[in-house]
């Protein structure tokens, strides 16, 4: 089912949390918003999922205006960070809870828990405490009783972010496919990068209450709208070199870098990629450098390089090794660069 | 060193285990000795009691039964009516004050109340209000009571852009609280003539609405606690899950909330239970409790300390059989496993 924000805004008293918010989500589509913590993302959720009133905009979902309507009546199922299982009830309980309420026969109700719990292959636990659970299972258990339902919509609030990192990644690839299964509209909140382009469809990255980008994961990265953007996602981040655009051409000290645009500006920032930068012979390179530390990853060296004035990483092979203060050549291919104006942080193109 | 500390873990040292069983050891004998004292008093005869100390049946004395039969046989009534009286007041008591605290205390946990400053000022100004009209304008107090309730909510509305400072939670949390620094005794005067007005007196629902008056504080004050523990996250994610308000609080939180609901009940009852003032104000002959019986031993011919005893441990019973019974309710840990792993 579709899910539109129009407009929606949300204050507390004099404080805004979030500026107004526009975004439509297409049946079946699973949609991100990233942001640190305060971008005002969990609480765009929760008044998606109506746990919080808005205070201006509206909300739709599958066509009806939903802003005023009890979260009970809104067909959504959501997944709490904290997986805000009841503890008191087992696992097949907690699963069925939804269908008791609403009243299904309990024979109907056993087939369904027994269905859903299979797919999360939950089966062996229905009749254990979520105490007796381990983290995994207790996310399934979470995953499991928002299923059960078949909601129009999934809401889903840092699911992952409290197991440990292989079983993320497990869960992470679970997710993905069990969404793509279901074909259920999705909208997730998460902190982490590698999530949200991982299992998105469309990332909206948000600070300070407002979008900055709604776009593919590809496209995010590839083409950023403004330099939060462009800070925010990459790992490592993207590098970032203040100087001069003269006429299309990037001024950095005595050297100068060919760009794709035209623009001036007298306060510029280029950006490039760790993996769009080469070490070349210092004669050669666009920028000199030199060797401020060196971290072998495994199938990559990451190489911090200083020049004049800023850092620079960039991806060298896995067989770089060169000692500190060893001066060397940058290559950056034209073409990869992103300019931005340093005041605004909006894109020059 | 090794006295005291143990070699091995897990292990108590020597002179540990003697000191805290020691302990552990005198402060039973001191709580057990008086309810034994009451058991070897009210198998007494009344030179034993006075004459004593005897410690030891068919050693020191010789037991009899006389006190156990007076109590029962030839005051038979006049022990069983006050006894059904206080189970019907300290039971209906506690039930009453267990279901207005608990969804006071519910409600104080979990929305946010904003009352003006104003309009309680406004509220205290109609009570007195109410209290002229019927003091000196001598009229009926239910006339004076919907009076004044109608003016206040007039002029609440009507100066309801009045700017005013605003209480939060804190502050009705506090207010209920204060309503226990004093003791009970300061109203009872008050009560008494108040119930006289309206026929209360020497009734069970006097008694019962005295004592879920005086009990309602501390059911609010300890159930807030346990409320306010339970995760926000249970009540919303049941909301979505479909259940209305009251399905969250009746599924999700109350059994939650179980180990507070039986160790406040257990509370608030043995306060009934116990309570003696009040009931020596507001209780003559047909709701008399149990207490009331007991100090009426304390007689002409001197205090009867062998039916006081009997009194005594057939008072004292119901409350550790319940105790005793509800026990295993009162267990932590309840709320693992609802968050986080």
């Amino acid at each position: 089912m579709t899910v539109t924000l129009d407009k929606v805004a949300k204050s507390f008293g004099a404080t805004r949390v979030l500026h107004e918010l526009d975004l439509a989500a297409e049946p079946g589509e699973f949609v991100v918003l990233l942001g640190a913590s305060g971008s005002g993302k969990t609480t765009a959720l929760r008044m998606i999922a109506g746990l919080e009133t808005t205070s201006s905009g509206t909300i739709t979902i599958a066509g009806r205006d939903v802003t005023n309507v009890l979260p009970k009546n809104r067909d959504v199922a959501m997944v709490f960070q904290s997986y805000a299982l009841y503890p008191h009830k087992t696992v097949a309980e907690n699963i069925g809870y939804p269908l008791m309420i609403r009243g299904l026969p309990r024979a109907e109700r056993d087939k369904q828990i027994k269905d859903v719990a299979d797919q999360v292959e939950l089966g062996p636990y229905l009749d254990r405490y979520p105490r007796q659970l381990s983290g995994g299972q207790r996310q399934r258990v979470a995953l499991a009783r928002a299923m059960v339902r078949r909601p129009a919509v999934f809401l889903m609030d840092e699911p992952l972010s409290n197991l440990d990192a292989k079983l993320r990644g497990h869960m992470r690839a679970e997710l993905k496919h069990m969404q793509h299964g279901l074909g259920i509209t999705t909208i997730y909140v998460t902190h982490d990068q590698v999530e949200a382009m991982t299992l998105a469809h469309r990332v909206a990255l948000l600070e300070g209450g407002k979008l900055q980008q709604l776009a593919a994961p590809k496209e995010i990265y590839n083409d950023p709208a403004n330099l939060f953007v462009a800070r925010f996602i990459g790992s490592p981040p993207m590098n970032l070199l203040h100087g001069r655009l003269d006429a299309g051409t990037f001024l950095l000290g005595d050297r100068r870098i060919g760009t794709a645009s035209h623009g001036t500006s007298a306060d510029a920032v280029l950006g490039v990629r760790p993996e769009d930068c080469r070490v070349t012979e210092p004669a050669t390179g666009t920028l000199m450098a030199e060797v401020y530390a060196t971290e072998l990853i495994g199938d990559h060296t990451l190489v911090t390089a200083k020049l004049s004035a800023d850092m620079l990483t960039l991806k060298a092979g896995k067989d770089f090794d060169a000692p500190v203060g060893t001066s060397l050549g940058i290559a950056i291919a034209p073409e990869r660069t992103y300019l931005f104006d340093g005041p605004t942080g909006l894109r020059l193109r | 060193m090794s006295v005291f500390e143990s070699r091995r873990l897990g292990r108590m040292a020597p002179a540990a285990a003697v000191i805290i069983y020691g302990l552990l050891g005198a402060w039973t004998l001191a709580v057990i000795f008086p309810i034994y004292w009451l058991v070897v008093t009210s198998i007494k005869v009344r030179l034993d009691v006075t004459g004593g100390p005897f410690y030891l049946p068919f050693i020191d004395f010789t037991p009899s039964g006389h006190a156990w039969h007076y109590i029962f046989y030839d005051l038979g009534n006049d022990t069983f009516r006050p006894y059904y009286n206080s189970i019907i007041v300290a039971c209906f008591s506690t039930l009453v004050v267990m279901i207005i605290g608990t969804g006071a205390s519910y409600a104080l946990a979990r929305l946010s109340f904003k009352p003006r400053l104003f309009s309680v000022v406004l509220f205290i100004f109609s009570v007195i209000g109410a209290l002229l009209m019927v003091a000196a304008a001598g009229l009926d107090w239910r006339i004076a009571v919907a009076v004044a309730l109608a003016i206040f909510a007039l002029l609440a509305w009507a100066l309801r852009r009045v700017p005013s400072p605003t209480l939060a939670n804190a502050d009705i949390l506090f207010w209920l609280i204060s309503q226990r620094i004093f003791p009970p005794v300061v109203a009872a005067i008050p009560i008494y003539v108040m119930f006289q007005r309206i026929g209360l007196l020497d009734t069970h629902a006097g008694l019962i609405l005295a004592y879920v008056t005086v009990n309602l504080p501390i059911v609010i004050w300890l159930m807030y606690d346990f409320f306010v523990s339970i995760p926000r996250d249970l009540d919303e994610s049941a909301e979505l899950d479909g259940a209305s308000k009251f399905r969250v609080f009746w599924d999700i939180v109350l059994p939650l909330a179980r180990p507070g609901l039986v160790a406040t009940s257990l509370l608030v009852f043995i306060f009934a239970w116990n309570e003696y003032l009040l009931a020596l104000f507001l209780s003559t002959a047909n709701a008399q409790t149990i207490p009331i019986l007991v100090s009426a031993q304390n007689g002409t011919r001197g205090p009867e300390w062998e039916y006081m005893s009997v009194l005594i441990l057939i008072m004292i019973l119901p409350v550790i059989v319940l105790t005793l019974l509800l026990q295993r309710f009162i267990a932590k840990g309840l709320l693992l496993g609802a968050v986080k792993g």
